[in-house]
């Protein structure tokens, strides 16, 4: 009977955690946005530009850890398959567990980053790039798609 | 007993799977990156400000509607965008280290090839604003006057009028 209490007891801490708690969530809030741009002059969105920097919100179990991962795209793509560099440099990511652009921890968007859910269970992510134009860029709009990943770390 | 173990066994696996299966959890979301790039703009000289023959102690004009000898840029960029331009301008045309002075420069702006229907402009070196046509034209037009001194030598006489637009 000892075993047997041993065992229930250690099935139900491994339980625990999954019952109660938000779920793992992404959510897609704000485009990274260049607008317009000139043939040959790079343009560059910084992650604490309320209007053009990207952003997600993340959800999941309070004060827990999750990694969070990009799949970035290295150009975005327009007119005819014409494609425009994007380049991402080392603190281009911010994350705030408080959700405030104004108060981030920047990070290299390029490699994973361990984040710690707030209280709430809630953070926001967000994210700056370069765009750098060809001087002879074909003139049009230009497209790509920003994935974040996140994995609980229950 | 052996019925007790194998029951709490059964719950260990499955707590251990349950978490083996929170580990595994992941999700994603995505956003969209967006750009548009304005067309590149490209300045052409298109006819050049010819006097052709003049006297000395004669001034002589040529206007800018001159369609034969009015110097003509022709400038393309983005559709319907803004753009500032300026011009660098001779104050001589030259031959042989011998000066012409030119001056008095006249112009006129319009989004067709037409010196009607659009704005006369005083050329200088001072930006100023004017706007592309819907589908990313300008054209410039431009005149002056060469005050030819009593004494100048005869000769071939050149200068080189610059227009510079920018977004």
């Amino acid at each position: 009977m000892r075993g047997l209490r041993y065992a229930l007891l250690l099935s139900a801490t491994a339980v625990v955690p999954l019952a109660g708690q938000r779920p793992l969530t992404v959510t897609g809030i704000q485009s990274l946005t260049f607008g317009t741009l000139i043939p040959g002059i790079p343009s560059v969105v910084s992650r604490t530009d309320a209007v053009k920097s990207g952003r997600f919100d993340v959800g999941g179990p309070h004060d827990t850890q999750g990694r969070l991962t990009f799949t970035l795209p290295s150009v975005l793509t327009g007119p005819a398959g014409a494609t425009l560099p994007l380049t991402f440099s080392g603190s281009d990511a911010g994350f705030s567990q408080s959700q405030n652009i104004g108060s981030q921890i920047g990070f290299d968007p390029k490699q994973p980053f361990l984040m710690t859910f707030s209280g709430q269970g809630r953070g926001s992510v967000f994210l700056g790039a370069t765009a750098r134009p060809a001087p002879t860029q074909r003139a049009g709009s230009y497209t790509g798609t920003i994935t974040l990943n996140l994995t609980a770390f229950p | 007993m052996y019925t007790a173990s194998k029951a709490a066994l059964a719950t260990l696996v499955l707590g251990l799977v349950a978490t083996a299966a929170v580990r595994a959890q992941g999700v994603n979301g995505s956003i969209t990156a967006t750009a548009t790039v304005q067309s590149p703009i490209t300045v052409t000289g298109a006819q050049n400000l010819a006097f052709g023959n003049v006297f000395p102690g004669v001034a002589k004009t040529i206007a800018y509607s001159d369609a034969t000898n009015g110097g003509r840029f022709d400038v393309t960029g983005q559709g319907s965008a803004a753009v500032t331009y300026s011009f660098t301008l001779p104050t001589n045309l030259t031959s042989s280290g011998n000066n012409l002075p030119i001056g008095s420069w006249t112009g006129y702006l319009n989004t067709a090839n037409s010196t009607a229907g659009g704005s006369a402009i005083t050329p200088s070196a001072t930006p100023a604003g004017a706007t592309l046509s819907a589908g990313g034209a300008l054209y410039v037009f431009v005149g002056a006057t060469v005050t030819p001194p009593s004494n100048l030598p005869a000769g071939s006489y050149t200068g080189t009028v610059t227009l510079t637009v920018s977004y």
